[in-house]
C-alpha cells in the first residue's frame, strides 16, 4: 500500500499549498489552511497521506453536531487512481463518527468524474444540486451524503478493505431460507440453505404464503448452523448482508427484518445487497480472477435478463424477458408433461435421451434486433403440440419434446448471449441464476464463448440456485462501498440493478 | 436489573413497551413505551422505534433480558415483520423469546374494565378474529381460542351465548360494528376506538398472563443460560388462524392423501 495517514501540521502547508493550486481551479489560500488548522480539536481534522517523507494527499472535514463535512481533499496527480484518496476518506471517516458525526456530506463538481467515483466508492450518494454554488465556473454543486455510518461501519468497511472481514449473509428471497459465512468475500466458511422445495413441490410452483412462513421458521436455525459450521459467533462478525430485493416481497421482509433486529441487537453494521448481483457474485467465487468488462446472463426461476457490467457495482441490464423467466418456462413445461416441481432438472435429465431437432419449436424474438426475450409463445407451441398429438391418438416422445423444447430456449438464449459479448466488445462472460445449473446452456454458452476467444465463467452446481454465500460475496463488495442499510430500511420486491 | 422489550406489528398499529423485571414472580414494571399507526409500514418503522424506546429510557441494548413479540393473530404479514425483527433481535442479544396474544394485548387496554369484553380483530377477506375476555379486579382473562370466522357467525354465536353486558374493542369494528353490536343490541357497548390496538403496557401486561413452557413466567426465574435454551428464538412461531390460501384450495378440494406441509397453521408453534 502506497503512502501513511497521520494528522496534517503546520509543517505540512507548503506541500499542501502545492497540492491544491495543482488540483483545483479556485484553491484553497494558505490563511484558510492556517485558520482550519487553529481550529484542530473544534470538530475539524486534517490529515495528510506520505511516502517517503513527503506529502502526496490531505483532506479535512468538519463536524456540526451528528453531521460531518467533508471541506477539501486532494491526491498529487502522479498518485491519483492508486486507493490514496479512499484511504485518506476511510480516516477522515472514522474520525467524524468517533468525533460524533453519524452522516457525512460534501459538494462535488459535476464535472470531475473522478472524485464522483471516488466517493461513490465509500458510499457518498448523490442527493441534490445547490445551484452556482461554484463562484468561478457558476457550476452547480452536486450535494452527497453517506447513508447513517456508526463507528462500527467505518471500521468494517477498513477491515474489508483488508480482506479480514467476516461476514454473516442471509438470504429469503424465494423459497430457500438460507445463510453464509464468508472471509474477504472469498474464503466460503459455510453455506447453509434450508430447502423448502418439498412444500412447494405439490402445488406446481412457490407459493408465496408458505414461502414466508417456512422463511419464519428456518431462519433462526439456518443462521445458528452457518455460525456454528464455520466455528464462529457473532461477535466475531465484521458485518452482516442481506438480500433486500428483488424476490416476492412477502419472503424478502422476513429476512430483512431479521437482519435488521440482529443489527440492532448486536451493533453489526448490516449491508443490503441486489439478489441478482449475488448471483452475478457466484461467479466470483467459482473464477476469483473474473473481472468486468462482461456480459452477465441471470436465469432463473425468477428472471431472465441479459446485463452488461463494464465494472463491478455497475449494471445495464440490456433486455429481459417480456412475460416468463426461463425457469418459469421450465416449469409450466414439466407440469404440462406431469414430470413434477422443479421443472428443469427433470427436463434436462430427460432432454439428454432425446433428439433435440425432433419438433421445430419455435425460437421466439431470435431476430428481434433487442436483447429481450419472450418464452409464453415456446410454451403455447408446447401445449398445443401436445394436444394435436394427443387428438392424432400419437404417443408423445417425451425424451424428444423436452430435448426439442430445452434446444429452443437455449438457442435463443446463447445467440442474444453471443450477439452482446460482441456488440459491447466484453473478454468475459458468466452465467448465473438456478438456469445455470442446466448442463445443456452451459455448455452451449461455454462453447460459444471459448469459440470466440471469452473467457466463460460459471458458478459450481451448489451455487447457482438461490443461497447465502454468493450474497456474502456480494455483500463484502457493498461493504466496501459503504451501502448500509439503516433500521428503517425496506425489502423492495422489484429492487432494480445497479 | 433485567428488561424485558415487547413490541407487537399485527396489526397497522405499531405498539412497544420496556419493563424492569424486578422479581421473578411480580410483573414487570413500565419503564417507557410507545404506540403509533403505521399502515403498510411496520418493517421501515418498528425498530427505529424500538431503539428510541429503549435510548430514552438509558438502558444499553445489551440489558435486554427478554424480548416478548405479539404472535397474532393479525395481518401475516405485520406479524411476520413483529416476529422476525424480534427473532434477530432476541437471536443477536442472546436473549429468550417469549409470545403473548395480540388479542390479549388489545384486551389488557382494559384491565380497569369490570365484566366480559369482546376484542374482534380483522383477518381482511371479509374475517374477523373474535374473543371473548372476563375482565375483573385489575386481570383480564380469556375465554376463547384463537380463530377466524365470519362476522355474522361471530355475531351469532355472542348473541347466543352472551347474557350479560359486553364492551367490544378491535380493529375489526372499524368494518363489523354494525353486525356484532346489532345482534348484541342493549348488551354491547363499544370501547373508544384509541383503545383499539395494543400499547406498550397492554402488552407487558399480556405477556406476563401467558403460561406454559417458553412464556414469559417460565423464563421470568430462570439464569440467562437456561431461560435462552427454554425460548430459544428459534422456537417461537405466529399465530395465522387460517393455512395458506393455497393450503386451503387443497383440503377443500379434500385431497387428504396429501403429506401435511408442516407450515405453522391453526395452534401449531409453540405456546399461545
Amino acid at each position: 500500500m502506497t503512502g501513511s495517514v497521520r494528522d496534517m501540521t503546520l509543517l505540512d502547508l507548503d506541500s499542501v499549498m502545492s497540492i491544491e493550486r495543482a488540483s483545483f481551479l479556485s484553491p484553497w489560500s494558505e490563511g484558510q489552511f492556517r485558520d482550519e488548522l487553529a481550529r484542530l480539536g473544534e470538530g475539524r481534522c486534517w490529515m495528510v497521506v506520505e511516502e517517503d517523507g513527503r506529502v502526496i494527499g490531505f483532506g479535512g472535514i468538519a463536524v456540526f453536531g451528528d453531521e460531518a463535512h467533508v471541506m477539501d481533499l486532494a491526491v498529487e496527480s502522479a498518485y491519483r487512481g492508486m486507493g490514496i484518496g479512499r484511504r485518506l476518506l476511510l480516516s477522515l471517516m472514522r474520525s467524524a463518527v468517533e468525533g460524533g458525526a453519524s452522516r457525512m456530506t460534501l459538494e462535488a463538481r459535476p464535472a470531475n468524474m473522478a472524485a464522483r467515483a471516488l466517493y461513490a466508492s465509500v458510499g457518498f450518494v448523490e442527493a441534490g444540486t445547490r445551484p452556482g454554488y461554484y463562484t468561478d465556473t457558476g457550476e452547480d454543486a452536486l450535494i452527497m451524503w453517506t447513508p447513517g455510518l456508526s463507528v462500527e461501519a467505518v471500521e468494517a468497511m477498513v477491515t474489508a478493505d483488508r480482506g479480514d472481514d467476516l461476514v454473516l449473509a442471509i438470504e429469503t428471497s424465494c423459497d430457500e431460507t438460507a445463510a453464509a459465512v464468508m472471509r474477504g468475500g472469498r474464503e466460503l466458511l459455510s453455506s447453509v440453505v434450508a430447502s423448502q422445495v418439498d412444500f412447494h413441490a405439490r402445488f406446481g410452483g412457490v407459493v408465496p404464503e408458505i414461502a414466508s412462513r417456512k422463511h419464519t421458521e428456518a431462519i433462526v436455525a439456518a443462521v445458528d448452523e452457518a455460525l456454528a459450521e464455520a466455528g464462529v459467533g457473532f461477535k466475531d462478525l465484521t458485518a452482516l448482508a442481506v438480500t433486500h430485493g428483488p424476490g416476492l416481497i412477502g419472503a424478502l421482509v422476513v429476512g430483512v427484518a431479521y437482519a435488521k433486529g440482529l443489527s440492532l441487537a448486536t451493533g453489526l453494521p448490516l449491508v443490503g445487497v441486489n439478489h441478482l448481483e449475488g448471483h452475478i457474485f457466484a461467479n466470483k467465487l467459482a473464477d476469483p480472477a473474473l473481472e468486468p468488462p462482461l456480459i452477465a446472463l441471470v436465469v432463473s426461476g425468477g428472471h431472465t435478463a441479459l446485463v452488461h457490467v463494464p465494472e463491478w457495482g455497475v449494471y445495464h441490464t440490456l433486455g429481459e424477458t417480456l412475460d416468463d423467466a426461463a425457469g418459469e418456462a421450465f416449469d409450466k413445461v414439466a407440469k404440462l408433461l406431469g414430470l413434477g416441481y422443479p421443472g428443469g432438472p427433470a427436463i434436462s435429465r430427460l432432454a439428454l435421451e432425446g433428439d433435440p431437432n425432433a419438433i421445430a419449436f419455435p425460437r421466439a424474438m431470435l431476430r428481434s434486433g433487442n436483447y429481450n426475450f419472450s418464452l409464453s409463445g415456446l410454451k403455447t407451441a408446447v401445449i398445443t403440440y401436445v394436444e394435436a398429438e394427443k387428438r392424432a391418438g400419437r404417443e408423445i416422445a417425451i425424451p424428444d419434446l423436452a430435448a426439442s423444447f430445452q434446444a429452443a430456449v437455449i438457442d435463443v438464449q446463447v445467440a442474444k448471449a453471443v450477439r452482446a459479448a460482441e456488440e459491447y466488445g466484453v473478454e468475459a462472460f458468466c452465467l448465473a441464476g438456478g438456469v445455470a445449473a442446466n448442463a445443456a446452456l452451459r455448455e452451449g454458452l461455454r462453447v460459444a464463448m471459448t469459440e470466440r476467444g471469452i473467457r466463460f465463467s460459471v458458478p459450481t452446481y451448489d451455487l447457482c440456485t438461490d443461497n447465502a454465500a454468493m450474497i456474502a460475496a456480494a455483500g463484502h463488495f457493498r461493504l466496501q462501498r459503504g451501502a448500509f442499510l439503516g433500521l428503517d430500511a425496506e425489502a423492495v420486491a422489484n429492487l432494480a440493478l445497479g | 436489573m433485567r428488561y424485558v422489550l415487547a413490541f407487537d406489528t399485527a396489526t397497522e398499529h405499531v405498539a412497544i413497551g420496556l419493563a424492569a423485571l424486578e422479581a421473578p414472580d411480580r410483573m414487570p414494571r413500565m419503564m417507557a413505551e410507545k404506540d403509533f399507526a403505521a399502515p403498510r409500514a411496520a418493517l421501515g418503522a418498528l425498530l427505529p422505534a424500538v431503539r428510541d424506546v429503549v435510548r430514552e429510557a438509558g438502558i444499553p441494548a445489551g440489558r435486554i433480558a427478554i424480548v416478548a413479540v405479539g404472535r397474532g393473530p393479525g395481518s401475516f404479514t405485520g406479524v411476520r415483520i413483529g416476529v422476525a425483527s424480534a427473532k434477530g433481535l432476541a437471536h443477536g442479544l442472546g436473549a429468550p423469546l417469549v409470545g403473548l396474544g395480540t388479542l390479549d394485548a388489545v384486551a389488557w387496554r382494559f384491565s380497569a374494565h369490570e365484566g366480559l369484553l369482546a376484542v374482534v380483530g380483522d383477518a381482511m377477506r371479509g374475517e374477523v378474529y373474535p374473543a371473548l375476555f372476563r375482565c375483573s379486579g385489575g386481570r383480564c382473562t380469556r375465554l376463547e381460542e384463537d380463530c377466524v370466522e365470519k362476522p355474522v357467525v361471530t355475531a351469532e354465536r355472542w348473541a347466543r351465548t352472551v347474557t350479560e353486558p359486553v364492551l367490544l374493542a378491535g380493529n375489526g369494528l372499524t368494518k363489523y360494528q354494525g353486525i356484532l353490536a346489532g345482534a348484541l343490541g342493549a348488551r354491547a357497548t363499544i370501547a373508544d376506538e384509541s383503545l383499539w390496538t395494543p400499547s406498550g403496557a397492554s402488552l407487558i401486561a399480556a405477556a406476563w398472563t401467558e403460561a406454559g413452557p417458553g412464556s414469559l413466567h417460565s423464563v421470568a426465574g430462570l439464569d440467562p443460560v437456561s431461560a435462552f435454551e427454554e425460548a430459544h428464538p428459534a422456537i417461537l412461531l405466529p399465530v395465522y388462524t387460517r393455512l395458506s390460501d393455497a393450503e386451503e384450495a387443497e383440503q377443500q378440494r379434500g385431497a387428504v392423501s396429501i403429506p401435511p406441509s408442516g407450515v405453522s397453521g391453526p395452534g401449531a408453534g409453540g405456546v399461545s
